[in-house]
């Protein structure tokens, strides 16, 4: 890389902040879900992990040689994105479908629009969302066989179960669920995402390294669990207690890890709080009413793509400026 | 303009599908196996030549205030044309382009070919325009249909092509597929085309 | 003057040359394409039904809201066919039709459309699924999916397909049964 010399006016403060240091840190804010997530599902766990970082960083690679740019590989973005899909992955997943998604994650998802900061959707969730109507079969099979969990749950998710008593009213009540099983993350599910206790730390530590911000999660959250809140309350025999609605399925991984990629949300916080809100709108209509258990990797490429016009209308007003006229043109 | 030029042009310098960019809607909608893109790029091929020999032998006749009006009433009578038949005797085909038939009178491409050559040009030059034309979108139309057959479906015109093993990749038969492919296809010909352009 | 008269004279003509090719065309493919919807229609049934020398469509009995296409074979009956539908699936409507000898055994069944999720819950029209049907009756076994405790299979990682499948045969079976003494009469030929 050439060396650029900006030429600007003071004052001049430098936070040392860099791509290597935010993606890396970001890495280092995922690896106690991702190791719980070894612990719990074993070996097949650690190796639709290796397969799926491993794709990711070479397509990267060879993306980069094809397009003539200078090798991006170790700036660490590449590894980040391959470890969120790993994350989104259920167990079971062939290595074939690891390395699908790893190199469509980055070709699809991000090089095809040239590169890091120029794609519009978070490309973990672009993959992920291919993999699941293309695969749906290996992408909703939960079942394990190694691991402290070998053998120990049902192969259904607890948002799975709920979707099936929810289209079929003859089946009944739904079943209980421990809430502080679910919390602390014994359950099935993908690899990254059963455990919100371990989410929600990694996620204080980004927060407190000020990598991400706390307005989309919370707005996120939030909304989540105010619709579902309203479900519940007029139909509790039908739908899922909004305590289970935050603790499964992708919503905390979603909304710590994924809403929150600087380069696929709003530029400010009026916009990030709208981005959130819509976010969680979108999850809780599609898994209360949708075809899909689960919305939160919908959701969050639907609301990416409204960026753009997010930011547009969140502008913020130039200092020293008055606002602009209304109906002016 | 030769006659030869005429027929050629449609089929890859001016490729309806990937140099022109126009008739993307069952582009997009049909392709999901190669037999099908076959079967709508011949029922387009059929209306583009016949209103485009009917709108050069009227070129002098419409008035042009009222030659768009005209120009669809002939279209789409073609179009009626190839639907009603179809269905008497290709009707499986008819059932799986479905509304597809219908909307060839929307098609781009024809009406684009009716304005832009057949009100200009002789009824020859226009029917191998429209020959041309169709082909190369018929063309185009079994490529995108082949590519996404093959990935979605393990197969190219019904024949196996990766065994009984392949587990398909379905988003490719669904409509994401259809821009996916038709992008990544796009790209590879740009590419061709400014390879060639370069030597 | 002259020039709107010219327009609207050549307009008009198009139109009239449009709409008389075309009467034209309709008159032609009109019986075509009647046979071709029979053809279709017929294809299912000989699918689902014993081999038979009649023509179940034209041999069809109204009972109880559906229709029933008796199948025969040398003058006696040895199959009807009806279509079922249920909108219990996971992606709007199924409709299928299904086979069964007079006593009520099953000789076939097939999906003639749905909308269920390519490659999880569509796997169900696939000869290897519904073989399953095949010699089934109403008394001797239990119509549910075998996760709600029936006899019959789910797909893997799809039970809503499956169930909302097996729910419609069964109601359709039901209906059949109850139909059955209306089309008894029918039994032996006209």
């Amino acid at each position: 890389m050439s060396r650029t010399f900006f030429i600007t006016s003071s004052p001049h403060v430098n936070d040392g902040d860099s791509i290597f240091r935010i993606m890396w840190s970001v890495v280092g804010a995922l690896l106690p879900a991702t190791l719980w997530g070894f612990y719990l599902f074993g070996m097949p766990a650690v190796r639709v992990t290796l397969f799926t970082v491993a794709a990711a960083v070479l397509a990267e690679a060879a993306a980069n040689k094809m397009r003539g740019r200078a090798d991006t590989t170790l700036d660490g973005s590449a590894v980040l994105t391959g470890l969120l899909l790993a994350l989104n992955l259920p167990p079971s997943a062939p290595w074939w479908l690891c390395v699908f998604g790893g190199a469509a994650a980055i070709l699809l998802g991000k090089q095809v629009f040239g590169g890091l900061g120029h794609n519009p959707f978070n490309p973990a969730l672009v993959a992920r969302v291919l993999l699941l109507v293309s695969f749906p079969a290996f992408m909703t099979d939960w079942a394990v066989d190694a691991g402290y969990l070998a053998d120990a749950v049902s192969s259904a998710t607890v948002l799975g179960e709920a979707k099936t008593f929810l289209m079929t009213p003859a089946l009944g009540a739904l079943p209980d669920v421990d809430y502080l099983d679910l919390f602390i993350g014994f359950r099935a599910g993908c690899i990254g995402e059963v455990s919100p206790l371990l989410l929600l730390a990694g996620a204080a530590y980004l927060y407190w390294r000020r990598i991400i911000t706390i307005d989309i999660p919370l707005a996120f959250i939030a909304t989540v669990f105010v619709i579902t809140t309203a479900a519940w309350g007029f139909a509790p025999e039908k739908y899922l207690n909004p305590m289970a609605h935050l603790m499964t399925g992708g919503l905390m991984i979603g909304a710590l890890f994924m809403a929150t990629d600087m380069v696929t949300s709003p530029l400010n916080t009026k916009g990030r709080w709208i981005f959130g809100l819509g976010c969680g709108l979108l999850t809780a209509v599609i898994r209360l009413w949708g075809g899909y258990p689960e919305g939160v990797s919908f959701s969050i490429l639907l609301m990416n793509a409204c960026v753009p016009l997010i930011d547009r209308y969140t502008k913020p007003r130039k200092f020293g400026l008055a606002a602009p006229a209304k109906g002016g043109g | 303009m030769g006659a030869v030029e005429n027929f050629t042009r449609g089929l890859f310098k001016e490729n309806p599908v990937f140099r022109l960019l126009l008739g993307m809607c069952p582009t997009l909608a049909v392709t999901t196996e190669a037999v099908n893109g076959l079967g709508m790029g011949l029922a387009t091929t059929f209306v583009l030549i016949c209103s485009n020999a009917v709108v050069s032998l009227l070129r002098n006749v419409i008035p042009a205030k009222v030659r768009i009006p005209c120009f669809i009433v002939i279209i789409a009578t073609f179009v009626t044309i190839v639907d009603l038949v179809m269905n008497a005797y290709l009707h499986d085909m008819h059932k799986t382009l479905g509304v597809f038939i219908p909307l060839i009178v929307v098609n781009c491409v024809i009406l684009g070919r009716a304005e832009a050559f057949a009100s200009r040009n002789n009824p020859l030059g226009s029917l191998l325009d429209g020959l041309g034309m169709g082909l190369g979108f018929t063309g185009s139309l079994m490529l995108l249909g082949s590519v996404r057959e093959l990935f979605g479906n393990g197969t190219i015109f019904g024949a196996s092509i990766f065994g009984g093993g392949y587990n398909p990749v379905i988003v490719m038969i669904l409509p994401p597929g259809a821009f996916i492919t038709l992008g990544i296809l796009l790209a590879i010909i740009n590419r061709l085309a400014s390879a060639k352009r370069a030597s | 003057m002259k020039d709107i008269s010219r327009m609207v004279l050549v307009l008009a003509t198009v139109c009239l040359a449009a709409a008389l090719g075309l009467s034209k065309i309709y008159d032609m493919t009109k019986a075509p394409i009647a046979e071709a919807m029979r053809q279709e229609k017929l294809s299912a049934i000989k699918a689902v039904l014993p081999a038979y020398d009649n023509q179940p469509d034209v041999d069809a009995v109204d009972s109880g809201g559906a229709t029933y296409y008796i199948g025969m074979n040398e003058g006696t009956v040895n199959g009807v066919a009806f279509e079922v539908s249920s909108m219990q699936g996971y992606a709007g409507l199924i409709t299928a039709m299904v086979g069964v000898t007079p006593a009520g055994d099953v000789t076939g069944v097939r999906v003639l459309s749905h909308a269920e999720t390519p490659g999880l819950g569509a796997k169900f029209t696939g000869e290897e699924y519904l073989s399953m049907f095949k010699g089934k009756n109403l008394s001797a076994a239990k119509w549910a999916v075998k996760k709600d405790g029936g006899d019959f299979d789910q797909i893997t990682g799809a039970t809503i397909s499956p169930r909302a499948l097996v729910g419609a045969v069964k109601a359709g079976l039901e209906g059949f049964s109850r139909a059955a003494s209306s089309l008894g009469i029918v039994k032996g030929g006209e």
